[in-house]
């Protein structure tokens, strides 16, 4: 993508979710009302994030996945042979239930607040996974677009489960390749459509590297089976350039964080990206979307072996806390990074979404403005310095 | 004929009934408050089995104790009557009040206070919980205070609950066959 300011200020994908549109969710999931209903209302939303970001001087604007019910459950809707299901549904499923939970007594969470799409049918598509969210974001920007999607790894582990999914597919390997040509096609039509930036998420890849060792286990989703690290990770890249390769004319990124769910840091997960790096530079990706304002993603010095390898958006604001973060401090930040990522390489972003979860929102719109006003400003002084 | 009003998957005319003919009739009020009843029977091991009406639940101890695991504890079960007891009296004030219900989970947990005295080792202490936690998750239709209140109710008014937090009379009996 031709950005031709030096550091692009962007978002992670999600905004927070107003009340009335979180009811209006609730309502359509019910069948309350028609899904044109509850667009209507998601269209005002979606208004309020662009200009909540426009006016805060955001380059890369996203629609703030206020369609999405979280950040990739929302294809149940746009898939057939997916079923949305909550963790609690899932329990009677899970072959470890008392480390599962462990796990929720930890997070201090129900379980019937984690929700997975689940394949209990073949996959295929109904309607384009984001196509009406990217011609709407589109049709009310003239800035630079970036489209959030669950990323081929994350979708296919969090689909598959056994017991549910093994009739229509025996092996999660089976699923990832339906997965990986859903995605493709959808890659395609978001292109199509002038979308600049595609962003695939993959927050399940630090549970892989900094999670406990259970072969199910859910953090940003409900996990199926996974077998030892460095095969998960081989299957991630895997996946992940099956699904971009050959592609060209559009911006990709993947976002890995440590989980958004809570604004309990000590519930989330931490470790630095070092274990992760080697595998995630084979990705045939532009960028690599991280957090790195939250102590927990460690130290920047990891990136000491792999200069300029990659772009980075840099998470340079936690979207958990209630402190707006001086533009100040961003520069100090980002001119520490500039040891291992020329000017050019580095995009300025928050950490992750401020709402991932639609009904967990993790702060509120005007904090998250002030927030991403604080990222322009610091993003200013960068190139007055650097240009 | 008009279709009855459901709600939370119960009918609020009908408990409204239910619940004002448990005040107005000395009868049903009899009836609903018991004798309640359940059979335990040793099945080997640790295992037992509960007989209550029609219903049976089975009872184990975890591996540590070389039991099978065949089944849930009788202590993690009282946990789980409380947690159950709870969301019934939550659920029938909710749906009495019309307040709809969308999820409700409810986390307990407790300590034992001496479980050396259940072991043989200890004369003296508590083998019992020295204090149980219970955290109510909702997602429903109504405020916050509403749901606090509510809350309120089934707590103050939970059958298991109060058993287990009041001073309750245990009359033992026994006899050699």
């Amino acid at each position: 993508m031709a950005q031709k300011k030096l550091f692009p200020v962007t978002v992670v994908g999600s905004w927070t979710r107003p009340a009335w549109l979180v009811s209006a969710l609730r309502q359509r999931q019910a069948g309350e009302i028609t899904a044109a209903e509850f667009d209507a209302f998601a269209d005002d939303a979606v208004l309020a994030a662009i200009k909540y970001q426009e006016d805060a001087g955001v380059d890369i604007i996203a629609d703030g996945e206020m369609r999405r019910d979280n950040f990739y459950s929302f294809v149940v809707d746009k898939l057939n042979g997916m079923r949305l299901m909550k963790l609690s549904q899932l329990m009677d499923y899970v072959k470890d239930r008392a480390g599962f939970e462990e796990i929720l007594r930890a997070l201090d969470v129900p379980a019937f607040a984690i929700k997975s799409p689940i394949a209990v049918e073949k996959v295929s598509e109904r309607d384009g996974l984001c196509t009406d969210e990217a011609r709407f974001l589109k049709e009310h920007t003239h800035r630079a677009t970036k489209i959030p999607i669950p990323g081929p790894y994350l979708l296919t582990r969090s689909s598959w489960f056994e017991g549910l999914s093994d009739k229509a597919y025996p092996t999660r390997e089976e699923l990832a390749r339906d997965v990986v040509k859903i995605l493709r096609r959808e890659i395609m039509r978001l292109k199509d459509l002038g979308v600049d930036f595609i962003q695939l998420d993959e927050p399940s890849l630090s549970q892989v590297v900094y999670g406990d060792e259970a072969e199910q286990t859910f953090m940003c989703a409900a996990l199926g089976s996974r077998s030892d690290p460095t095969h998960e990770l081989e299957f991630a890249v895997r996946l992940m350039n099956e699904t971009v390769d050959g592609i060209d004319g559009v911006h990709f990124g993947v976002h890995v964080c440590r989980g958004n769910w809570s604004r309990k840091e000590n519930v989330l997960l931490q470790g630095n990206y070092g274990p992760l790096l080697p595998w995630l530079m084979r990705m045939n990706v532009h960028q690599l979307v991280l957090e790195m304002a939250t102590p927990r993603a460690g130290e920047i010095e990891v990136f000491k072996e792999y200069r300029n390898e990659k772009e980075l958006g840099l998470g340079v604001s936690n979207p958990r806390t209630d402190e707006i973060e001086k533009p100040e401090a961003i520069v100090k930040r980002v001119k520490e990074v500039l040891r291992y990522f020329d000017p050019d390489k580095i995009y300025l972003n928050p950490d992750c979404g401020f709402g991932t979860f639609a009904e967990r929102c993790v702060n509120s719109s005007p904090a998250a403005y002030h927030k991403l006003q604080a990222i322009s400003e610091a993003a200013e002084m960068l190139r007055k310095e650097c240009g | 004929m008009a279709e009855e009003k459901t709600l939370n998957g119960l009918r609020p005319e009908k408990i409204k009934a239910i619940t004002d003919s448990m005040r107005d009739d000395p009868e049903v009020l009899k009836g609903v408050s018991g004798p309640w009843k359940s059979r335990v029977v040793w099945q080997g091991g640790f295992r037992a089995k509960a007989y209550m009406r029609k219903h049976v639940v089975e009872m184990d101890e975890p591996e540590g104790l070389d039991a099978t695991d065949a089944a849930a504890s009788a202590h993690e079960q009282l946990l789980s009557a409380m947690g159950s007891c709870l969301t019934v009296g939550f659920v029938l004030n909710a749906t009495k009040r019309g307040v709809r219900i969308h999820d409700l989970e409810v986390a307990l947990e407790g300590n034992f206070a001496n479980i050396l005295k259940w072991a043989g080792h200890s004369p003296d202490g508590n083998p019992g919980y020295s204090a149980v936690k219970a955290k109510l998750f909702v997602r429903a239709d109504a405020d916050e205070k509403t749901l606090r209140e509510l809350w309120r109710f089934a707590v103050e008014g939970s059958p298991v609950t109060q058993t287990i937090a009041r001073p309750t009379e245990i009359i033992t009996e026994f006899e050699k066959i």
